[in-house]
């Protein structure tokens, strides 16, 4: 009888609490991407050459747990296979949350874009609780002046 | 020339789904699976237990090796358990190709089962409480009526080999694995419950023949109940998920039997050999 209203108690509170959470954290996301957009990020390996820019790297990182229900349903749909539904908006707002950490950094640098960006993801808790971990990192442009040449060789993007 | 990134639009990386209503689906086809899978396994495990012979089930003990009970038993003790369940065995009628051995067991667990071969085994703890032999005969045919009835092999049959293939599915499902085990657990119980519910029908039959009523086995129950106790799971899920009946439903359902097959429920009580008590605490 206590398993059974344990299991029901938890299953509830995963659904509710882990709901409420996802919610919130996406409306969070949305209104600082509002706010972020003017600063894009860009997949392409090449920089623009129209002007100087100053390099450097800029990562953002987040770690998102799963909660009791997602998990659980998760298990269920490894027996009949299709997509891992309540896994996807986690991965989700990881990405995203992940991006908006980068480019936060890089506002604070004055930068003016973002490129090659690179998205890692790692699971870092096993056994029954679940949580990932999303590394993005890129390369963010700096406007500058050119400095005055010198010996050495510039170190040059890549 | 300044760059921007749009807005991308919501819900473009996740399934439209209701996650409710995908657990709920996914919780019901996974339960009814494990249903499916552990009362079709009970069946043909449990038909194909039935039909290994009785000889292939003691080769199989002798094999495995396992002893069974303490090391030195009293052997007044062995002797006279042995006596009674020959006695029961010979009005059963158990057929002549199976033999059933009583073991005795020292240890403090109020408990007996049948097992493999033939093979019982009565721990004193259980012995203890045995008001009288009427008593003590309604659980030994009991377990005589489970090697009767094949319930050792349709166990490991039906039983084993359902609960292995279901750690298949139920390993795949990772966190909900335990609720899946439990389903085919209580399903499981169903089958055992009905093996329960025949083998006391057999047992009071044996009794009725040996000791010409069946007084005395609302005692062993009774002693059962007041063993278990008092407990909050409520009646309804206990009798569900319960691998026996309840003492309870047990006790009503050793008047109603008799009713029905006309065995008196009065009737001298044997006593237990004198010296019982004595060899119990040898």
């Amino acid at each position: 009888m206590f398993e059974i209203i344990s299991f029901v108690v938890l299953l509830g509170c995963g659904y509710l609490f882990g709901r409420r959470a996802e919610k919130k954290h996406i409306n969070d996301i949305i209104e600082r991407e509002k706010t972020f957009n003017s600063l894009p990020v860009i997949a392409s390996r090449y920089p623009p050459e129209n002007q100087y820019y100053q390099q450097q790297l800029v990562a953002g990182n987040v770690v998102v747990a799963s909660d009791y229900f997602k998990s659980f349903t998760a298990g269920l749909i490894n027996i009949f296979g299709g997509a891992v539904a309540p896994f996807e908006p986690l991965l989700d707002r990881g990405r995203r949350e992940a991006v908006l950490r980068m480019k936060e950094e890089a506002s604070k640098l004055n930068a003016d874009l973002i490129f090659n960006i690179k998205l890692e993801t790692t699971r870092i808790a096993t056994g029954r609780t679940g949580a990932i971990e999303v590394l993005a990192y890129g390369t963010a442009l700096i406007p500058g002046s050119k400095p005055a040449p010198s010996t050495a060789e510039a170190p040059r993007a890549m | 020339m300044r760059y921007e990134n749009r807005q991308a639009p919501e819900g473009i990386n996740v399934t439209p789904v209701h996650p409710f209503k995908q657990f709920a689906q996914l919780l019901f086809a996974a339960a009814l699976l494990v249903i499916i899978l552990v009362v079709l396994l009970q069946f043909f495990g449990g038909w194909i237990g039935k039909r290994v012979p009785f000889q292939y089930e003691q080769a199989l003990m002798e094999q495995v090796d396992i002893s069974l009970g303490s090391e030195s038993p009293p052997p007044e003790m062995v002797s006279y358990l042995n006596g009674l369940a020959q006695q029961l065995s010979a009005v059963m009628p158990l057929p002549k190709q199976m033999s059933v051995n009583v073991h005795y067991s020292k240890e403090d667990v109020f408990n007996a089962f049948a097992t493999l071969g033939g093979n019982l085994l009565f721990y004193r703890g259980l012995l203890e409480q045995m008001p009288n032999e009427n008593a003590l005969a309604m659980v030994m045919a009991h377990e005589i009526a489970h090697i009767l009835h094949r319930d050792p092999m349709v166990g490991l049959g039906g039983g084993v080999v359902s609960m292995v293939s279901l750690s298949m599915i139920t390993g795949q499902a990772g966190f909900a694995g335990s609720i899946l085990d439990k389903t085919g657990f209580v399903t499981g119980t169903q089958f055992t419950r009905h093996m329960e519910n025949e083998a006391d029908q057999a047992a009071l039959a044996a009794l009725a023949r040996q000791y010409g009523h069946v007084n005395g086995a609302d005692a062993l129950f009774e002693v059962m109940r007041q063993h278990t106790g008092e407990n909050k799971t409520p009646d309804w899920l206990e009798r569900f998920a319960a691998t026996h009946p309840l003492s309870e439903d047990r006790l009503d359902a050793v008047s109603r039997r008799a009713a029905e097959s006309g065995w008196s429920l009065e009737g001298d009580l044997t006593p237990l050999p004198a010296r019982f008590h004595d060899w119990l605490k040898q």
